[in-house]
């Protein structure tokens, strides 16, 4: 797997396309006003404020070190939390590529992403103050421009979140992940944590946020590796269809008796998922809760019991996770409204786990897990008889897991094609492709990825009209996006790929996702209707 | 089922953060020690068989998290404990100040039948540390807490280095054996699950 959530061996620093950065970035360069959609407030509106952050950062540069959920290396008392030693007046953390910050309205910082908290305080103060002069004059902060840097405001409340990068991302992927790390922050202690600033304004939130550094650095990490993270669509794993049908009726099976919502998931990816009546989960926090889960190394110990919030099904109250390993990728958790419900979750578990086991459920994922998903490699032509969509040789190989992989000699696949990401609107999920041979590095993949985004943000601009598709070429490949009613493809070619040729073999590829669908996406059945 | 009844004797684990309740379970359980912190989230479930006057029995441990945000979700995991084991780090004064916060925070919420004689076990842990030359809590002073809340029985630990654990299990484990046999042990209601068998469509269609 490519998306593996730990990548601790890349610390090299990733090459953009960025000029070789200078002292002042934040320095005199007169921004270009230019027109930002959403009543963005750009740079030179609020220039003196800039002046007031030049003391503060200056000189960040290219160097990112991608986090790693289990730093071994660093023996920090809050595993994940790196740098712990710096603070904005170290050169390192000047340097960092993409801050994260999260402050209350009183200016006590809560999280950073780089450095301790506690030292960060001056700079805390100066972002808070930074939102609250412009807030008082009835505008609202939302972006700053200030030479290659952002700096994306989202005030929640009586909590502020920052992000000051300079990856070129769009103001709106970035303002999205500030909105996932406030949700992860709902995750953990629910938006009641609101009336701790309604009684105290200079409550101080970091205690409460003990022993998460992991969650939120891994969700950070997950920006640039997890297309879920701007799509807005949660992905399964690929299985068989009988064998998601075995795991989905068992699920349902326990959620018929009073449990919320049962939920098995292979690392990010779902096998199968079932709410009570009416209740609907959303991919975000699908994607919040996965990744609370899968960064809390302490759920893997053991069966485990903890509140969680689902901040799209109720932000205010917890509900009660049961939470349990089958395997090192493989997990359950079963949600329930009961905070006594641990001894009835805990046999739930066991007769799920009896059935996944008599119906090799496990197996056929650690299969899956191996064998990967759509190979780029494998695109069959396209049917001109209206033939079934079934399994058969357009399926994908989990009939034939012995199959050997040329893996280096295939230099992508049909026209120069790469990689592709299908998303169903309907299906509120996405399809990604394996990631082909001239993309197999993590730097390459996160390029990709960000370019993806890109393409998401212009493709969904509000105020611009759905767009039908965009061909976009540059250096690093031919990027095309095809928007339906019904679906979005974002495919990416070799740089030299010809036009009409990725234009056909995109239609390819939505045939093959319709024949496969049955094990690629968990159809019908269950009553999710966000 | 009704097999769980007798056999199971349920454990709390109880203190501030980072005072290594998870690592003397770990160390109980799986003989096992890391230098690497990892947060509890919630509640850690673990079991253990013990064998005590030729019956076996199963410790049903609750490893809680002491983290802050925890602290007022303990409820359901407090009830029907058969004991309480309060850990403190002896290198920390505020770890064994709070001892009295959590016994009674305990008591409150559980609301055992007799809490006078609620079995508690003490256990001041991380005595590898320094040498013992970074303690602030003396063993006298720990003693004379335990011996004003009822004669608690105490034990010096080092999940580290595998010291005094096991004897401190064997200790929790018979105080609640005696807790058991004393009081009707918790058996949580059963919700019928029984109609497994029903065949349901899941709508794939394939
Ligand atoms: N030297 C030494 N270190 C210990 C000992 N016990 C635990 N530690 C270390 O102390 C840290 C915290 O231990 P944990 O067992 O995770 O603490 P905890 O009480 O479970 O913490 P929470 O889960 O947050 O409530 C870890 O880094 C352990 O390695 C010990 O006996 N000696
Ligand atoms: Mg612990």
């Amino acid at each position: 797997m490519n998306n593996s959530i730990s990548s601790s061996s890349d610390a090299s620093p990733i090459q953009f396309n960025l000029p070789p950065l200078s002292l002042s970035l934040f320095d005199a360069e007169p921004s270009t006003p230019q027109e930002e959609p959403n009543g963005v407030v750009h740079g030179s509106s609020v220039s003196h404020f800039e002046d007031s952050i030049s003391n503060e950062i200056e000189e960040m540069s290219i160097r990112d070190h991608p986090p790693s959920v289990s730093n071994d290396s660093q023996t920090s008392w809050f595993p994940g939390k790196r740098h712990l030693d710096e603070d904005d007046a170290s050169i390192s953390w000047r340097k960092r590529k993409k801050h994260f910050f999260v402050l209350s309205h009183s200016g006590k910082p809560i999280y950073s992403r780089y450095g301790d908290e506690h030292k960060l305080a001056g700079f805390s103060a100066t972002l808070q103050a930074i939102i609250s002069f412009v807030e008082n004059g009835g505008d609202r902060v939302k972006l700053v421009r200030a030479g290659k840097h952002q700096v994306v405001f989202l005030v929640k409340g009586p909590i502020y979140l920052v992000c000051i990068s300079c990856t070129e991302e769009p103001y709106e992927s970035l303002r999205r992940q500030l909105d996932l790390i406030y949700g992860q922050m709902i995750v953990i202690l629910t938006k009641s944590v609101n009336r701790c600033f309604e009684k105290n304004p200079k409550f101080d939130m970091t205690s409460l946020l003990g022993g998460t550094d992991t969650v939120f650095s891994s969700l950070i990490h997950s920006f640039c590796w997890n297309p879920a993270t701007f799509l807005h669509a949660y992905t399964c794993l690929p299985l068989a269809c009988a064998t998601r049908q075995a795991a989905g009726a068992i699920l349902q099976d326990v959620a018929d008796s009073g449990v919320l919502f049962a939920i098995l998931m292979c690392r990010h990816k779902v096998i199968s998922l079932f709410g009570a009546q009416k209740a609907s989960l959303h991919p975000d926090d699908m994607l919040l809760l996965a990744n609370f889960v899968m960064s809390s190394e302490s759920f893997r110990t053991s069966e485990a019991f903890s509140p969680v919030c689902l901040p799209r099904y109720n932000p205010l109250a917890f509900l009660y996770a049961y939470i349990h390993y089958f395997d090192d990728d493989t997990y359950l958790m079963l949600l329930t409204t009961s905070s006594d419900a641990f001894y009835h979750l805990k046999d739930c578990r066991i007769r799920i786990e009896t059935v996944l086991l008599k119906s090799n459920v496990l197996d056929e994922v650690k299969r899956s897990l191996f064998d990967g998903g759509m190979h780029i490699e494998d695109l069959p032509p396209l049917s001109h008889s209206g033939s079934s969509p079934h399994l058969g040789q357009h399926s994908l190989r989990l009939d034939s897991p012995e199959r050997l992989r040329e893996s280096n000699s295939s230099a992508g696949g049909a026209a120069g094609l790469w990689h592709f990401i299908y998303r169903s609107l309907y299906l509120d999920q996405y399809v990604s492709s394996e990631f082909s041979s001239p993309i197999n590095t993590h730097q390459q993949q996160k390029r990709l990825y960000r370019a993806y985004q890109k393409l998401f943000a212009s493709m969904h601009e509000k105020g611009i009209g759905p767009h039908k598709t965009q061909f976009k070429r540059d250096e690093n490949y031919v990027l095309l996006c095809w928007v339906t009613q019904d679906f979005e493809l974002y495919a990416a070619f070799d740089p030299l790929a010809d036009k009409a040729s990725a234009i056909k073999t995109c239609n390819r590829v939505c045939q093959w996702v319709k024949d496969v669908e049955s094990e690629i996406f968990l159809l019908g059945g269950s009553p999710f209707s966000w | 089922m009704p097999s769980r009844r007798r056999t199971l004797l349920k454990v709390i684990i109880l203190g501030d953060s980072g005072v290594g309740k998870t690592s003397l379970m770990n160390q109980y359980v799986n003989k096992k020690f890391s230098n690497q912190y990892k947060a509890t989230i919630g509640a850690d479930f673990l079991t253990k068989e013990v064998q005590f006057e030729d019956r076996l029995f199963t410790l049903q441990i609750w490893d809680t998290a002491g983290q802050e945000r925890f602290q007022s979700l303990g409820v359901a995991f407090y009830r029907g404990a058969d004991c309480c084991v309060l850990v403190y780090d002896v290198n920390s004064m505020k770890s064994f100040e709070n001892l009295n916060n959590w016994r009674e925070e305990f008591l409150i919420q559980a609301n055992p039948s007799d809490p006078e004689n609620f079995p508690f076990v003490v256990i001041g842990n991380k005595i590898d540390i320094d040498g013992g030359n970074s303690r602030v809590v003396s063993e006298k002073k720990a003693r004379a807490w335990c011996a004003s809340k009822g004669n608690i029985p105490y034990y010096e630990t080092s999940a580290k280095e595998g010291i005094n654990v096991e004897e401190a299990f064997q200790c929790i484990a018979k105080n609640a054996l005696k807790s058991g046999e004393e009081e009707e042990l918790y058996l949580p209601d059963t919700i019928d699950v029984g109609n497994s068998n029903q065949q349901r469509a899941t709508g794939c269609e394939c």
